[in-house]
């Protein structure tokens, strides 16, 4: 059985949000090819995931599941309203870049699905700790990504020139963000069995359930 | 010829493999062929329905507002949700148990999210585009792709999944890096 603690933080490492669960997989192929989208989106989602759930988390246990899912949509939806209003003041060309994902982080699995799945089984302290985790373990990937996509497809590290001999523009396309999240998620596989996290690490693992 | 014309455009403008939306879900679809077929139902139903309902809240809702254009989509997605629901429960009550879990999986995800903001960004650019009709279109077109995109990966689901390939890669990652390959090809159609 699990320890409640290392369940606490498995969002980041044991569990992870993106890699494992295969949750908030849009953004990270479509728009995590460079650092600055990614640190726009990793606000984004954080802010808007951390405050929706917390705020659902209010929301009467009594009611049929599909209400309460809508509940937190809607909850999500608001959030998202003052959100953008910060990120097109700090974000400006981001937010335009981004497009239509912007407002689909307000309807990711971890609001709509694990909130029910995971988030409010737990008690507010340790389902707030572990909701950290979750958004810890997306904002890491969307980083990593991010940063390997943008030095390796445009030879640049947050927009500045480096010095990178070949460049493979591809991986800058949601097709290389398809092969890449591939490897990353088998090469996260590899490490988890090795530090002994996993026994059996076939597919199969995670909610899949959600974006 | 016209149905390969139609194929070709079906997979030029599909939303999972050019733009990576309803990605989580259709690896649930691909599962089985049962899932596979109600996912894409429900889906479908969302996508067509919703868009046109997100053509009667883009013309009322003024411009200064647009920041309120999620809230409304999630309402309108919400209303369908629980129709579609009630409808269900309506039609086959016994079944209702098995039938409604798809619904869940369909209601709020990317896939019909980013089909009605897709729909209304693609009809921004071109006007000619925002009629209803089109954005009723669009959303079929959108639930079509799902459900192409989803036997093509069904097509290669069990080999993904088989003892050859390293267990590290077996299943979700095999599966991104060929969709990464299909996608790669879709793109190389536009």
């Amino acid at each position: 059985m699990k320890n409640r603690k290392t369940a606490v933080f498995d969002g980041l490492l044991g569990d992870n949000t993106v890699l494992s669960a295969l949750m908030v997989i849009s953004p990270v192929i479509v728009c995590g090819n460079t650092l600055e989208n990614a640190i726009a989106l990793i606000y984004a989602f954080s802010a808007i995931t951390f405050f929706s759930v917390v705020l659902s988390s209010f929301v009467p246990r009594r009611l049929p599941y599909a209400a309460k899912i809508i509940f937190y949509a809607v909850i999500a939806s608001i959030v998202y309203i003052p959100v953008k209003t910060a990120a097109r003041e700090f974000f400006p060309e981001v937010v335009t870049r981004v497009g239509i994902y912007f407002p689909l982080l307000a309807v990711n699995s971890l609001i709509v699905v694990q909130t029910e799945a995971k988030f409010f089984r737990m008690k507010r302290g340790a389902m707030i700790g572990s909701l950290v985790f979750c958004i810890l373990g997306f904002d890491a990937v969307m980083l990593i990504t991010a940063f390997i996509r943008e030095l390796l497809a445009y030879g640049t590290i947050c927009g500045r020139l480096v010095d990178a001999d070949t460049l493979i523009s591809g991986l800058a396309l949601p097709f290389g963000g398809f092969i890449f999240l591939g490897l990353l998620c088998g090469l996260y596989r590899k490490v988890r069995s090795a530090v002994g996290h996993d026994s059996d690490n076939t597919g199969g693992d995670g909610n899949v359930s959600g974006n | 010829m016209f149905l390969v014309t139609e194929l070709l455009s079906l997979l030029a403008t599909n939303l999972i493999l050019t733009q990576a939306l309803g990605t989580s879900t259709l690896f649930i679809a691909a599962g089985n062929k049962k899932n596979l077929l109600r996912t894409a139902i429900a889906i479908s139903v969302f996508t067509s329905v919703g868009s046109g309902a997100a053509y009667i809240i883009n013309r009322l809702l003024p411009d200064g507002l647009s920041d309120l254009t999620l809230l409304f989509y999630t309402l309108i997605i919400g209303i369908i949700y629980v129709l579609l629901l009630t409808a269900l429960y309506f039609i086959g009550s016994e079944s209702f148990g098995n039938t409604r879990k798809y619904v869940h999986v369909s209601a709020f995800n990317c896939a019909v999210m980013g089909t009605l903001f897709t729909v209304t960004e693609r009809a921004d650019t071109y006007p000619q585009l925002n009629t209803f009709f089109n954005f009723v279109l669009s959303g079929i077109e959108a639930g079509a792709g799902f459900i192409l995109a989803a036997f093509i990966l069904t097509a290669a689901y069990r080999k993904l999944n088989s003892a050859k390939v390293p267990a590290s890669f077996r299943g979700f990652p095999a599966m991104l890096v060929y969709l990464g390959l299909i996608s790669m090809a879709v793109y190389a159609l536009r």
